[in-house]
């Protein structure tokens, strides 16, 4: 038998003028209007602490803020970001760690570190809108987040250390 | 101790790799970019046994932004990998033989076009008749995948004689246990950039084996292994999955034809349909106790699926043969196991090693019996327990061990050990409650008869820092740190005062595999070694400079330090390390040594081991046959602790991996096609799916004398975990299970009807 598929044309037309503001800098490119939000960041933009592993939506690893909500940017394409606020890990400790941050490091939330930013991102999204975030309500907020070196151990232990209700 | 932040003290450090990891700094290999970078594709078969009858790629070459296509005429050196045999074609010739065997290679100027490119290849295939079982394969005409038959490895170790045996015996059990085909999972999918550069060739790519890696290219590219560097760290998790050769030779290939740095990174169908899985296991017990309950036969058949090519299944099956007898007293022993080639994906490395499977078996056999006698199951245990200085599994000589009795008295002392046998009643009658526990000794090192070197280097660099060069890798394991524990321990000085290389063949010296709960053990025993000669040269060189006797010495926060002969007053700092390196790199000291191995000759056989008891608490639903943990507590007895956040994080983390074994993970495989192409089908634990009440006890008392130190905890986290549950699910519903991951239709089945309970429940 023969598998002949008929190739899918490929066109990668750059003919969308794209404004966002990205870790509170404007960036104005041309890209093909359904490129991934993902891979302007990592491949076009070079900035490769927003990381890619399933690319459908389950991992978590990728994870953005988009005007400050949790978000996947492999889901996530050029045309939907236009003026819109992007925040990736870049933007979460310019000057000094954030407390998440110093809470993964201490309580041993990470061990090869690949999911890290996209759990830093969706805990620093929910902890933006709701700083006084309970322990399920931080959980919540993880659900879209997976890890498989820890076993969230070290992971339970961050968000009990940040959530309000952490008596 | 419980291991925690508090018991650990100043132990429980941030990680050295820490603050690049938690702000999105740190380059992974995967992250890397170079100039003019091409961009590597692989066309797999997509059919799981075929002829191949011609492969044209004409358009291919034409399509805009193609540089290179390449196919097994391209190969320079030997067409084949596998650690063990390399009976994996780097590009198949005549025939595929699964569904993700390599047929061709594009390097393309960009990702789309290399993609586009794959498309434009057509490749006309016969299609045989495919072989999606390890009984198919063994049937009688089956069709041969490989030249030497459908059988990769064979096991047989026996001892006494089973027919006097089962004689004896007053209860027998026999039971069928099946396993699922588990997938690593690392977050991180396989990937990397190959640079050549004046008659050279640089690997940035995760392995778990530097030298390894390079030894295998060389002889693909038929290349001098000197001319190859690879770079290994860091790395995005591996579990045993990036062990073996996955982009490498692809990446490889393509960099040294175009003469251009090529970048690969599979996507996760990639991954699933090319990587490597836990093998399959099914395992067959029959086990006899005498009316005192003591084991006296214990018979195992093992058939493992190890797909379409070898890798470590020989290994593996050597592996699962020994731990099938597990740390009890049993005089008559048969234990045979077949490893065949299929037509499914590839099994191979994978943290547990084959012990996963059987220990599961084993340890559902001592419960059967125990209920059978009626007798409590951990006393059963107790009663056939192995003593510190009996043989090891496969009557071996092993470094005397008591840490199946530590585990088995210690696990007493979880909260739940005491609710075990209260019968707790939910207010909900459709839950039911139930608590198990298990216990396992896992090996650590290769074993009998397979080459473990290990080795280190020291030196005083020109920057005047302790440097440490070891060709292990950070996975995530945290080696880093406990690098970085042991060498302030050793030498006294401040973190700033040292430097670790890793994971760069042209900077490290062979030290062996990251892989078999090695490591650790590895680095702790060439640090001693290194540490005496490493002082007396620097404590030569500061005496001659400084006229202090060596004896007086010592090393400290940025230099040397002396003693006054008036021991009351402070040492005083006397050269600094700075000014004793002088702008050179001196002082260099290098070990070479074997990872310690039983004098027996028993293939395989492991002569250090780990032990660990795990208690689970679980809650069924038995309306819906799921069944969700509640708690799990770990013993572990591996020696000292020598970082305390590293330990822990390696049992939790194989632990919830085990309970993604037991209830939820299967690379489900029809026909020899993967089902579960990515993580919506393929569920490892959310953090919804993993209880908050998670301990580990570490036991570090070993017997007096012992010379070895801290032994590896990397895998006996994942092993112990899924018959304590299967005993819980026992104990909660009356069902014994026997096939995992838990299939929750098939508890419901056999649940009896619980309608008239719940009925009475009031609203």
């Amino acid at each position: 038998m023969s598998h002949k598929v008929k190739p899918i044309e490929i066109e990668e037309v750059a003919d969308y003028s794209l404004s966002f503001e990205l870790n509170g800098k404007s960036v104005n490119i041309n890209v093909n209007p359904s490129r991934r939000l993902v891979d302007i960041i990592r491949t076009d933009l070079d900035l490769t602490g927003t990381k890619i592993s399933c690319e459908i939506g389950r991992c978590g690893a990728c994870m953005v803020m988009v005007d400050g909500k949790q978000q996947n940017s492999c889901l996530t394409m050029a045309y939907q970001c236009e003026g819109k606020k992007i925040e990736t890990i870049e933007g979460i400790s310019e000057e000094k760690l954030d407390p998440i941050q110093q809470a993964f490091l201490e309580e041993g939330g990470f061990q090869c570190g690949y999911c890290t930013p996209g759990m830093i991102v969706s805990l620093k999204a929910l902890l933006n809108e709701h700083p006084e975030s309970t322990f399920e309500e931080l959980k919540e907020g993880l659900s879209g987040n997976l890890c498989r070196c820890t076993g969230y151990g070290g992971i339970y232990r961050v968000i009990r250390r940040l959530s309000s209700d952490n008596n | 101790m419980w291991l925690d932040r508090n018991s650990s003290g100043d132990k429980w450090k941030v990680r050295p790799d820490g603050a690049e990891k938690v702000t999105g700094k740190l380059r992974y290999l995967t992250d890397m970019k170079f100039p003019d970078l091409l961009y590597g594709r692989v066309l797999r078969s997509t059919v799981p046994y075929a002829r191949i009858l011609s492969i044209d790629m004409s358009a291919a070459l034409r399509s805009p932004g193609v540089i290179a296509v390449l196919t097994y005429r391209n190969i320079p050196g030997l067409n084949g990998f596998g650690i063990s045999t390399p009976d994996q074609p780097v590009f198949c010739e005549h025939v595929v033989r699964f569904e993700g065997d390599a047929v061709a290679a594009v390097a393309a100027t960009s990702e789309e076009a290399a993609e586009h490119a794959l498309q434009l290849i057509q490749v006309d295939y016969e299609e045989l008749p495919i072989l999606d079982t390890p009984e198919a394969s063994l049937q009688e005409g089956a069709p041969l995948l490989h030249k030497d038959g459908n059988i990769l490895h064979q096991t047989d170790y026996s001892r006494g004689d089973l027919e006097v045996g089962f004689g004896q015996c007053a209860y027998v059990v026999e039971e069928t246990y099946l396993t699922p085909r588990q997938m690593h999972t690392y977050l991180e999918t396989e990937g990397g950039i190959f640079v050549p550069e004046d008659g050279k060739l640089t690997v940035y790519a995760p392995t778990q084996h530097g030298y390894k890696d390079r030894m295998q290219l060389s002889r693909i590219l038929d290349m001098d292994e000197e001319r190859i560097r690879v770079i290994s760290s860091p790395i995005g998790g591996s579990f045993g999955g990036k062990d073996e050769l996955n982009v490498q030779p692809y990446g490889a290939l393509l960099a040294l034809h175009c003469q251009k740095p090529v970048k690969m990174h599979y996507s996760r169908w990639e991954s699933v349909v090319a990587g490597l899985k836990r093998h399959p296991m099914k395992v067959t017990m029959k086990t006899g106790m005498n009316i005192e309950g003591e084991l006296i036969a214990h018979q195992v058949t093992i058939l493992s699926d190890t797909g379409a090519y070898s890798t470590l299944g020989g290994p593996v099956l050597n592996f699962a043969t020994e731990h099938a007898v597990g740390p009890y007293r049993i005089a008559h022993v048969d234990v045979k196991g077949k490893a065949v080639y299929t037509n499914n994906g590839v099994s191979g490395e994978f943290r547990g090693f084959g012990g996963n499977q059987v220990i599961f078996a084993l340890e559902g056999q001592l419960d059967r019996l125990a209920e059978k006698m009626n007798i409590d199951p951990w006393e059963l245990r107790k009663k056939n327990l192995r003593k510190a200085t009996d043989l090891g599994p496969m009557g071996q000589r092993i470094v005397p061990t008591n840490g199946p009795e530590q585990v088995w008295e210690a696990i007493k002392q979880s909260p739940l050990w005491e609710k075990r046998e209260a019968s707790s009643d939910s207010t909900k009658p459709w839950i039911k409650c139930g608590i198990g526990v298990s216990l396992a000794m896992h090996g650590s090192g290769l074993g009998y008869g397979i080459p473990d070197h290990a080795g280190g280097t020291i030196r005083l660099n020109k920057e005047g820092k302790i440097e440490v060069a070891f060709g292990h890798e950070e996975f995530g394991q945290g080696l880093l740190g406990t690098l970085e524990i042991l060498m302030l321990d050793h030498f006294g000085c401040s973190k700033e005062d040292i430097h670790i290389i890793i994971g760069d063949t042209d900077l490290v010296p062979p030290s062996g595999s990251s892989t078999a709960s090695r490591t650790t053990n590895m680095v702790w025993q060439a640090l001693n070694r290194l540490k005496g000669p490493f002082l007396e040269a620097l404590f030569s060189k500061t005496s001659q400079l400084t006229g202090y006797p060596k004896e007086a010495l010592r090393t400290g926060l940025g230099g040397i330090w002396a003693e006054s002969p008036h021991k009351e007053k402070p040492l005083k700092q006397v050269i600094t390390y700075m000014q004793l390196a002088n702008g050179t790199n001196d002082f260099e000291c290098t070990t070479e040594f074997h990872y310690p191995v039983t004098p027996d000759p028993i293939m395989g056989g492991h002569y250090l081991y780990t032990s660990t008891s795990v208690i689970a608490e679980v809650e069924v639903n038995v309306l819906t046959g799921m069944v969700v943990v509640k708690r799990i507590d770990h013993t572990v007895a591996a020696g000292p602790v020598i970082n305390p956040m590293g330990y822990l994080g390696q049992i939790e983390g194989g632990s919830v991996m085990a309970l993604g074994f037991t209830l939820t993970e299967d690379a489900v495989m029809s026909s020899g096609k993967y089902v579960t192409k990515n993580l919506d089908t393929y569920l490892i634990p959310t953090i919804f799916d993993v209880p908050e009440a998670h301990y580990v006890k570490a036991i570090d008392e070993l017997p007096e004398g012992d010379p070895f130190g801290p032994r590896g905890v990397g895998e006996v986290g994942s092993v112990a975990l899924a018959p304590a549950i299967v005993s819980a699910i026992k104990q909660a519903t009356g069902v014994w299970v026997t096939e995992l991951p838990l299939k929750p239709e098939m508890l419901l089945q056999q649940l009896p009807v619980l309608e008239e309970e719940i009925a009475k429940t009031p609203s």
